[in-house]
């Protein structure tokens, strides 16, 4: 894969900068990380960001790494909580500020990551998505602390309006010296890098997956006599729902055997149930509202199209997703989706009404014609592009050259942040980083790392789930071995 | 009968005394350390200090006399409502789980909770002031469904002992009831 | 499996005799209820205990021995172990005790299916042990089958406590078996027939229990019972006639009825009414709450029309109503005054706010003629305020709380006019603002959808929009004037429901007040417990547990028991 060696090479020079020795190199690579994910989002919520971080800490785990992951509180969840494979997860009682991402103030967030970062050993923050306040501040924590840190960008950003030259000053401070970044596509990367003014070399590219094993198409469930476009996605602005909203009377009235099923809640629905009023569409437009991920594959195989109409995306999961249940897919080409599918398998429009329209067209005239390749060919293309345990992989060799790395120390930090971030913004993140590393001298005073209890590993290498469940019982260990054997095959 | 010196949570030297009646019969007591007369001195000489301050810049005596109220009005209700001297469980096989915290001022609350109410003590972890903790609780049954967990009763809330103090109050306390059960 | 023996303290220093209490079924604990002494015979206690069984619904049997070893009597072991015979019963206890030692011994002799050869066989494999180690607990094997905790209770306040369920029905009905503890309190407070035999009665038994003290102060309380009864049909006669008159059918058109439900007054009447009947209902309280709710009412009502008797007094001692009644024209009339002061600041321009002069003017002048009407209004009033009063004060001996409630009515009635203008603001206020948002909608191109219950979007013709914006703006330079007045009239109106308020408070306050139970939780705190506390009594090694189970008043995080009371 061109994306993996472009990882490999950019992970060499520096790794002999640091390393020096190859063989030094390779004992790294076999030692087992702490690693804590820390972001705003996370289940309850739903989304890309959230199961990414679920899936890549299980893969993780089976390779033997500690992982826990902190998070805010939802609602009446707080506090510590297990997942499947004694994933911990803390959700911290922060208070939410906008669009489930917490209120920051840089430091108030310092005692409660700390007492994680500390009880659990951890070597490694790995933080993720820019949206998330609580990410941006465990990387400025973490770094006060001297642990190193990783951090993935899953979102792209525009540069014209006064939000995202804030946001993208933010990131500039907030990256400046965290040791690597992740990015899930190339235009993302490119985005990320120019946004936060880093050194290309730091940024590596790690893209989504999916579980092909969730997503298998079921060509039965269609219904023949009509074709459904099917359309999962929170119903937002940034979604180009509006767009969707001019495509959907425009086509009904052309294609009388045309049908619409609509996934996801938003405010934009409002948009969709009056445009299904003023055509008369209520029985061909069918609005499902909020969809648990257990039931978007029994949504997905009722159709024969899938459209994404988003203004913006850096990796769309979705469209993995609709190929992997043999669906056409139909996409808007912005941002990193051109990278997503071969071109065979996707149909790229611009993102106006007419363009999609058109595009549709024709997938609807190949779809009559059945001209289409088969669901089930789609899904064996689709499969191994992207799974769970290569992401898994790639991004465990970030975390070893990034556990090589030193942490650079306070007087050294400070002239890195004023030269990197201009001597403005440079010299305020700067006080707040001192201001940081009292705080941090403060509560050491107050609560000494020796009297803060050690967490009972629950994941990990000395892990206390995996030895009691492996010893549980046969049935367990046959399970275990067939994984292992499947890992092989991988 | 035994006693050791464990740390609590801020590090602050707390005692466990273990006291086993019979067999089915254990009685664990965890002691703060008592108020300290310098402690109660520096508050006090501060507050009054401060109130003759006042008293040196508005000339008015009620401030002196309500700094000697408010002094002993705080001292009094520390000792009765804030300061808890020890907590006691009292595990007693087959008839339940006893726990009392007895105040500075010799006030005791007391709980007693029937074994056939009790579907387990465990260790669990909580977010507590800006840290995270782990405490003891009992698990207490639904009485309508018995497997589900209706509430939770937390052990020892004042004097929070590590996880050292509690793992022995947990093993002697599952010894006794794996017994009864 | 443990044994737990619950044991009244009152029969520690018993002389021996027979147990008499009940088996818990389930549970594996016996509650001693009393201890029938030597010499008796068997066929009357038996024939005892079945009287007592039919008078208090308990299972009652002899549980076993009791013996307490004194000088010169000896050689009692055998016969004890004979009684069982007399007595079969699937376990026999045999609890003794021993002089100069605080624990007692106990031991279980287990009646096996297989007859009488098994239990011989037992009896003597305990006796070899006695002899042996002189500690019938000593033997390990023993103690992993059998063990034996005592819990000593002081039997009056387990019975007269109120934790345990009264219920009218079979308490083994209910489908959730009640817990251990309260079939333990459940079974003294029920065997309570048990507890009448005197120790002094000259019975063909003698036994020990707990026993009232105070016979003879009960009589004054039967005879309050007994005077109470035709107090109550009094009551009740009284009460009958008035809830006829209430519902005489011209109290039912609707301004009367209407006007009843918002005068305090009526209120607190039909309050009070509804108490009265409560109280004269000739029946007994059916449970310990119903019991506490009917004691706390009574004190109340007998506390509250202290109080009025006591403002009475007050009230038409001194002149003090023709002092009131001259002082409150004059508080009327500057209240106006300051009223009218108000206007003319809000028709000018108030706080330097520069408002719409026409609309000022005519909301001024409004506002100051309703002062005007009012202010007639009340002089022509004034000649009867006097016996108003002077009869409105009678009301205080019905209690405090219907001085009051008219007090109450009686501002609100007075403060009629600040009524009357803050419903004015309020009603222009929430016109403009309707309009004001509907307008914002139509500026926007939405709609609100009736039907729907939210917001559409819709395309406006030309001249719409045109009228629309133009009465939006009309609107919108009217707000500030409309809205200060509604401002200042909300605050007026807001001090006088503070007042009332506060008189409604007191009135409450005085109403439901329990008294009764803070003063049972001072003379008697045993009778209002919350859960019980064990304390271990003695642990001398080898002896079995002892415990003292007593009542606990702090129960903090979660009562076991509290859904009893």
């Amino acid at each position: 894969m061109g994306q993996r060696k472009r990882v490999a090479a950019v992970k060499n020079p520096s790794s002999q900068r640091h390393s020096g020795a190859p063989a030094e190199a390779t004992r790294v690579s076999n030692r087992k990380h702490n690693i804590c994910m820390v972001s705003d989002f996370f289940y309850p919520n739903m989304g890309g960001v959230e199961s990414h971080i679920y899936q890549l800490s299980q893969c993780l785990i089976e390779k033997g790494h500690k992982v826990v992951i902190a998070t805010h509180a939802y609602g009446r969840r707080k506090g510590v909580r297990y997942l499947t494979n004694g994933l911990k997860v803390y959700y911290l009682p922060l208070q939410v500020m906008y669009n489930q991402s917490t209120a920051t103030t840089c430091f108030h967030s310092l005692p409660l990551l700390r007492c994680v970062f500390v009880r659990e050993r951890i070597t490694v923050v790995h933080a993720h998505s820019s949206f998330s306040a609580m990410a941006h501040d465990a990387l400025f924590h973490a770094k006060t602390m001297g642990l190193n840190t990783v951090f993935t960008d899953h979102s792209l950003f525009g540069f014209a309006d006064v939000s995202s030259v804030l946001t993208n000053k933010l990131l500039t401070v907030s990256l400046c010296d965290t040791n690597h970044i992740v990015c899930v596509s190339y235009t993302s990367k490119e985005n990320t890098v120019l946004r936060a003014a880093l050194n290309p070399e730091i940024v590596s590219v790690i893209p989504n997956a999916v579980d092909p094993t969730d997503f298998t198409p079921d060509p039965s469930q269609r219904q023949d006599d009509r074709i459904t476009i099917v359309v999962i996605s929170r119903l937002v602005y940034r979604k180009g729902i509006d767009l969707l909203g001019g495509i959907i009377p425009e086509l009904c009235l052309k294609h009388p055997d045309l049908h619409f099923l609509i996934g996801g809640e938003g405010p934009k629905r409002i948009v969709l149930e009056e445009v299904r009023e003023k055509y008369q569409l209520h029985d061909r437009v069918r609005l499902l509202g909020a969809l648990e991920h257990k039931d978007v594959h029994g949504v997905l195989v009722q159709g024969h199209i899938f459209l994404n109409t988003s203004l913006t995306e850096a990796f769309c999961m979705a469209i993995v997703e609709g190929a992997s249940c043999g669906l056409q897919v139909v996409s808007t080409r912005v941002g990193g989706i051109p990278e997503v599918l071969p071109e065979d398998l996707i149909t790229l429009c611009e993102p106006t009404v007419r363009s999609l329209c058109a595009g549709l067209e024709t997938v609807i005239a190949r779809q009559r014609s059945g001209s289409v390749p088969s669901p089930a060919s789609i899904h064996a293309c689709v499969q191994n592009l992207y799974t769970w345990r290569n992401v898994a992989e790639r991004t465990e060799k970030v975390y070893d050259r990034v556990a090589g790395e030193e942490v650079l120390p306070l007087d050294r930090r400070l002239q890195r942040l004023r030269a990197h971030c201009g001597p403005v913004a440079g010299s305020i993140f700067a006080l707040f980083a001192v201001l940081d590393f009292l705080f941090l001298l403060l509560l050491q005073w107050l609560v000494p790392d020796r009297i803060m209890d050690a967490a009972v590993d629950a994941t990990g290498p000395q892990g206390l789930w995996r030895r009691e469940t492996e010893s549980k019982n046969e049935a367990y260990s046959k399970r275990a071995m067939k994984r292992a054997a499947d890992r092989e095959t991988l | 009968m035994e006693d050791e010196t464990f740390t609590d949570i801020s590090g602050k030297s707390i005692c466990l005394d273990c006291q086993s009646h019979s067999s089915f019969c254990r009685e664990f007591t965890v002691s703060s350390p008592k108020v300290s007369i310098g402690k109660v001195m520096v508050y006090t000489c501060s507050v009054w200090l401060l109130a003759y301050a006042v008293f040196f810049l508005t000339q008015n005596t009620a401030v002196l006399s309500s700094a000697i109220l408010i002094t002993l009005v705080g001292m009094m209700f520390h000792i009765h409502f804030v300061k808890v001297d020890h907590e006691t469980l009292l595990v007693i096989g087959s008839l339940g789980i006893q726990v009392s915290s007895s105040y500075a001022s010799g006030r005791e609350i007391t709980t007693f909770i029937e074994m056939s109410k009790i579907k387990d003590i465990v260790i669990n972890e909580a977010i507590y002031m800006h840290q995270i903790i782990y405490y003891l609780c009992v698990l207490l049954k639904d009485p309508s469904e018995p497997s589900a967990v209706s509430s939770v009763v937390p052990l020892f809330q004042s004097s929070k002992p590590r996880l050292n103090c509690l793992v022995k109050v947990y093993k002697s306390c599952q010894e006794i009831l794996s017994k009864s059960q | 499996m443990v044994l737990k023996i619950f044991f009244p303290q009152c029969c520690n220093r018993a002389d021996s005799g027979l147990l008499v209490g009940r088996w818990i079924a389930g549970h594996d604990s016996a509650v001693v209820l009393a201890v029938i002494h030597y010499p008796f015979i068997p066929g009357q206690v038996k024939q005892y205990i079945q009287q007592m069984q039919a008078q208090s619904g308990v299972e009652l049997s002899v549980l076993g021995s009791w013996s307490l070893p004194k000088e010169g009597q000896e050689g009692m072991e055998s016969f004890l172990r004979d009684l069982s015979t007399i007595f079969p019963q699937e376990r026999w206890l045999q609890i003794s005790r021993q002089m100069g030692k605080m624990g007692f011994t106990c031991e279980i002799l287990n009646r096996g299916q297989n007859g009488k050869a098994a239990q011989r066989r037992v009896k003597k494999e305990k006796k070899e042990e006695e002899v042996d180690s002189g500690e019938a607990e000593k033997d390990e094997e023993e103690e992993d089958e059998e063990k034996v905790i005592f819990v000593h209770y002081e039997q009056r306040k387990v019975m007269l406590s109120q934790l345990h369920p009264i219920e009218s029905g079979d308490p083994d009905l209910k489908t959730d078996p009640p817990s251990e503890l309260r079939q333990v309190f459940q079974t003294v407070a029920l065997s309570q027939p048990l507890f009448f035999l005197d120790k002094y009665d000259d019975g063909p038994l003698k036994s020990t229990h707990w026993q009232s003290e105070g016979r003879e102060a009960s009589i004054i309380v039967e005879l309050l019972k007994q005077a109470s009864v035709p107090l109550c049909l009094l009551l009740s006669w009284m009460l009958s006639m008035w809830t006829w008159l209430c519902s005489i059918r011209i109290f039912s058109l609707y301004p009367l009825r209407f006007l009843s439900t918002k005068l305090s007054t009526c209120v607190q009447l039909s309050y009070r009414t509804e108490h009265m009947r409560t109280l004269s209902s000739p029946k007994a309280a059916a449970g310990h709450t119903q019991f506490m709710r009917k004691a706390n009412m009574l004190v109340s009502v007998l506390v509250d029309v202290a109080l009025g008797v006591l403002l009475m007094w007050w009230l038409y001692r001194d002149e003090h109503i023709a002092m009131l009644a001259n002082t409150l024209v004059p508080a009327a009339d500057h209240v106006a005054k300051e009223l009218e002061q108000l206007l003319q600041w809000l028709m000018g321009a108030p706080a330097g706010l520069k408002m719409n002069r026409a609309l000022d003017q005519v909301l001024g002048r409004f506002f100051l003629y309703h002062i005007h009407l009012w202010i007639s209004y009340i002089h022509l009033m004034s000649p009867f305020i006097e016996g108003i009063l002077w009869y409105g004060g009678l009301s205080a001996c019905l209690g405090l709380t219907f001085a009051l409630s008219l007090l109450s009515d009686m501002v609100a009635l007075f403060t009629f006019h600040i009524y009357c203008f803050y419903v004015y603001g309020a009603r222009l206020y929430c016109l403009k603002i309707y309009g004001l948002s509907s307008l914002w909608r139509l500026f926007r191109g939405k709609k609100w959808n009736v039907l729907r219950q939210r917001v559409d979007s819709c395309s406006y013709d030309l001249d719409q929009l045109f009228i629309g914006t133009l009465l939006f703006t009309v609107l919108l330079f009217l707000l500030p004037t409309t809205a200060l007045y509604y401002l200042v009239f909300t605050l007026l109106r807001l001090v006088v429901v503070l007042f009332q308020g506060v008189l409604h408070l007191s009135v409450d306050f005085i109403n439901s007040f329990p008294l009764f139970a803070i003063g049972l939780r001072v003379f008697r705190p045993y009778r209002l417990a919350e859960g019980v506390k064990f304390r271990v009594l003695c642990d001398e090694p080898g002896v079995a547990l002892h415990l003292l189970m007593e009542r606990a008043f702090d129960g903090r995080v979660v009562q076991p028991m509290e859904e009893a009371a």
